[in-house]
This record gives C-alpha cells, sequence and structure tokens, in this order.
C-alpha cells in the first residue's frame, strides 16, 4: 500500500485521469442504459472490431488512423439502426459485424504491411496515458450524450419499453434509433481509446445493470447509472492510487461488487 | 366527466391484400366505416384480423389496394400523421423487461388527464406510480385502454383496439363495452366478448383472410 497515495494527485497525468474517469464515470452509464434498453450488449465487442478496421483503413490510406476509427464506429452505428425494426432486433446483425470487421481489418493490415498488434496499440489506450485532446473528444461526448437524454428523454422512454407503442405514439423510431447507435458507437470507440478494452465495461454496461436492479423507470434507472458509474469509478481509482496496482482490474472490481450486490435488493412490488 | 371529443373519423378499404411471405393473409378486403360507427371484427386464430387492423393502422404496408383513413391514404409518407389520428391499443401490452411507470405510458396519450380520469373509471389510476411489467393481465389491459381513451379525449378520432377485454372478467368486460358505447368517436375493435359485440353497430367475420358482415 502506498502511504501517501494523495502526493500522486499532484502528477499532471494523474490529474487527467482523474478527471477522465469523473466525466466518463457520470456520462457513459446513460449509454450503458441505452444499450440494455435496446437489447445490443453485444455492440461493445463489434464496435471494438470496427474501431479496429477504421485503424487499419486510416494506416492503409494515410489518414489519421484512431479518427477513422471512431467516425466509421458511427457510421456502422447508424447503418445498423434500421435492422432494429426486425423482428430479432440488433444482436445477431451486430455478431455478423464484429466477425465481418476483424476478417476486413486484419486483411487490410496485411495488405498495408502494419503489424496487428501494432494496429491494437492505436485502439487499446490506457486511463494513465489520457492527452489533452482524449479530454476534449470526452467532454464533447459526454456533452452529447446528456444533450439526447434531457432532450429526447419522453420520447426514449417508450422506444426503450417498445419500439411499436413509440412509432403508434407518432415517434420517429428510425430516426431516434439511428442517433442513440451512432452515439453508442462513437462512445464505445472513445471509451476503449481512452480507457481500454478492460474499463469501458466498468463505465457502461455494469452500472446500467445494477441500475436495471434498482430502477423503476428510464429516469431512475439514469441517475442509479450514473451514481453507481461515478461513485465506483471514483473508488476504484483511489484504491489504484492506494495500492498501486493497474486501474482497469480494480475499477472493474469496485463496479462489479456495487453491481453485485444491486441483485440483493428486492423490489415492493 | 365531460368531453369535447375530436370530430369521428372515416375508414375505407379497398381491395387491400397482404402476404407474409408466400401466404396471404388478407384477401381483397373492401370495408367501409363510417365516422362514429363502432365496428366488431370476430373470428378464428390465425384468420387475419389483427394482420387487418394493424393494415389499417399503418405498421403493415397493403401489397396491393388502399387504406383511407379519413381524407388521407395511409402510405409510408403519411405514416407520422395517421398515428397522431388514430387511438391504438394493441394485443400484446408488454415486451421485454425495460420499466415504464403507468403514468409515464399515460404521457404518451394526446390527454394524460383524461388518461388518468379514464384510470379511475378503470380501476386502475392508482397504479400510476408501478412499473408496467409488474402489473396482471387484466390491470395491463385497464392501462393501456385508459391510455388509448386519453387518446380519443386528446384529439384523435378511431380508435382501433386488439381484443381490449380478453384479459378482463365478465364485470369488466361489461363495464369496457359501456364505457366505449358512449364514446362519439370511431372505433374498430377486435373481439371475442358478447358485450362488445352488442354495442357496435356493425360485427364482421374475418375467414381465411376474407372479410364478411355478419351484422344480424
Amino acid at each position: 500500500m502506498n502511504p501517501q497515495w494523495w502526493t500522486l494527485f499532484e502528477l499532471i497525468p494523474v490529474q487527467r485521469a482523474f478527471i477522465a474517469l469523473l466525466i466518463a464515470g457520470s456520462t457513459l452509464p446513460i449509454v450503458g442504459v441505452w444499450i440494455i434498453g435496446l437489447n445490443i450488449i453485444p455492440v461493445r465487442f463489434a464496435m471494438m472490431h470496427v474501431a479496429l478496421l477504421g485503424v487499419a483503413l486510416g494506416t492503409l490510406a494515410g489518414f489519421e488512423p484512431l479518427l477513422m476509427g471512431i467516425v466509421l464506429c458511427g457510421v456502422t452505428g447508424v447503418a445498423l439502426a434500421p435492422l432494429a425494426k426486425r423482428p430479432a432486433g440488433l444482436s445477431g446483425p451486430m455478431g455478423l459485424v464484429m466477425t465481418l470487421a476483424i476478417a476486413i481489418a486484419l486483411l487490410v493490415l496485411s495488405l498495408s504491411g502494419v503489424n496487428a498488434n501494432g494496429a491494437f496499440e492505436w485502439l487499446w489506450g490506457s486511463i494513465l496515458a489520457t492527452r489533452q485532446q482524449d479530454l476534449v473528444a470526452l467532454v464533447i461526448i459526454a456533452g452529447s450524450i446528456l444533450l439526447v437524454d434531457w432532450h429526447y428523454r419522453r420520447q426514449l422512454t417508450l422506444l426503450l419499453y417498445d419500439r411499436e407503442i413509440a412509432i403508434t405514439s407518432g415517434i420517429n423510431a428510425n430516426l431516434l434509433t439511428a442517433l442513440l447507435m451512432g452515439i453508442i458507437a462513437i462512445a464505445i470507440a472513445a471509451a476503449v481509446r481512452l480507457t481500454g478494452a478492460l474499463l469501458v465495461d466498468a463505465l457502461t454496461i455494469l452500472p446500467a445493470i445494477a441500475a436495471r436492479n434498482l430502477g423503476r423507470s428510464l429516469g431512475d434507472m439514469v441517475k442509479w447509472a450514473v451514481l453507481i458509474g461515478f461513485a465506483g469509478n471514483l473508488i476504484g481509482f483511489v484504491m489504484t492510487l492506494m495500492l498501486n496496482q493497474p486501474p482497469g482490474p480494480l475499477l472493474i472490481l469496485t463496479v462489479g461488487i456495487i453491481t453485485l450486490a444491486s441483485y440483493t435488493y428486492r423490489p415492493k412490488e | 366527466m365531460e368531453i369535447a371529443w375530436s370530430r369521428p373519423i372515416s375508414v375505407q378499404l379497398h381491395d387491400v391484400h397482404f402476404k407474409y411471405g408466400d401466404t396471404l393473409a388478407l384477401r381483397g378486403i373492401n370495408m367501409s366505416v363510417r365516422s362514429g360507427e363502432h365496428i366488431a371484427i370476430i373470428g378464428g386464430n390465425g384468420s387475419g384480423k389483427s394482420t387487418l387492423i394493424r393494415t389499417i393502422l399503418g405498421l403493415l404496408t397493403p401489397h396491393h389496394g388502399t387504406v383511407m383513413i379519413d381524407t388521407v391514404m395511409n402510405t409510408p409518407a403519411t405514416q407520422q400523421h395517421i398515428f397522431r389520428s388514430v387511438a391504438w391499443m394493441p394485443q400484446r401490452q408488454h415486451t421485454g423487461q425495460f420499466p415504464l411507470l403507468v403514468t409515464e405510458l399515460w404521457q404518451s396519450s394526446g390527454n394524460p388527464t383524461r388518461a388518468q380520469q379514464f384510470g379511475e373509471l378503470l380501476e386502475v389510476a392508482q397504479l400510476h406510480n408501478r412499473p408496467l411489467h409488474v402489473l396482471s393481465g387484466g390491470q395491463l389491459q385497464r392501462v393501456f385502454l385508459a391510455r388509448a381513451l386519453g387518446s380519443l379525449a386528446g384529439g384523435n378520432g378511431l380508435l382501433l383496439a386488439d381484443e381490449p377485454t380478453a384479459a378482463l372478467d365478465f364485470t369488466g368486460q361489461a363495464t369496457v363495452a359501456e364505457l366505449l358505447a358512449t364514446i362519439p368517436s370511431t372505433m374498430i375493435i377486435i373481439t371475442h366478448d358478447r358485450a362488445m359485440m352488442q354495442q357496435c353497430s356493425r360485427i364482421y367475420e374475418m375467414a381465411g383472410g376474407q372479410l364478411r358482415e355478419v351484422t344480424p
């Protein structure tokens, strides 16, 4: 244990990581709630692989690889949205996208002569390596998430409950699904770059799963998810500094234990 | 409860065909429903009743023929307008486990205050703060019915309902039938409930994808 762990906050990378985690921890769980509502939990894996394809294409074509990865994720998310109206939903297409993306990415990397591990390094970030531009990107993504949640809350409440109820209430479900899918895909790609693949779940799915156990409405779920995401990541990060261990496992464990504890809650109804 | 109901609207179907793959579910349906009429549709399982009502609403697009709601032809381009003119009560009222409060559902009707008042008449107003997934089948049906009636009170002139009383007991069925009989909006209701049929001015029967009037 590091007895003077708080002195680590004097280091700029620790400060940046702390700020990034607090911003991500209090906004990305909302994306997790949307993911659960749309029943697309495999979207994280699909988008990680699409981002890799973007990096490969960017490397081959001479564009900024990371930006290419994020843009390709956004485009893929929006392009998948029309399939949400099919009875089987989006889970199947997510698996297909994941498999195709990794296959094409490996082919493109081979053609461009880039080592596959090198391409992965573009994506697999660490919270302690957060750069100034990463923080700026995160603030933009977090702002977009909050804006969509605030502006479309009533429509989202119906869409995430039942697509048909939303449509017959006059909501443009296709447009709203496309908007959600685009933001979800971009947020995941950016979160993977920012925090690493393992930590994405601590920021998105786990707080949302716990919120589903505790919340009685979409509004409730968003509040719980944000609270758990914020508190879990804050506690996890402090433990990282105190125990002098890598952040990924400790953050996942902290949020994971909170999620596990949420299963003990029994609603009154 | 004094309600200024909006103008009831008419429905016209001309030679409507619909297929699921190679299976023809609707075979040349012609139907004319005047403004303010209450129509019951009966028929066996798989006869095409739900397909018909979903085609009228616009959730399914006919392969041939036309559906007119008031003066507007139901096409993908006019769908949003149609959805805002129709109060819809689906047969399957709940999917998944994502939470939605009763009060949130009522807010999606055109007139949440009226939906709440109809909820009182249907004895479900006290459930307003409960999530839908914890309600019984009968409670859920009453909650959705209150929403549909709130939509009618909010300006929609047509009610399309797919077995709206199937989960209710005999007393509940009679209460709902009496309530609907007092509402001047146009209604097309799929039902096997005798009390409901009795409050309708005409009865149609679906069989093998075809529709015929059987009003006694």
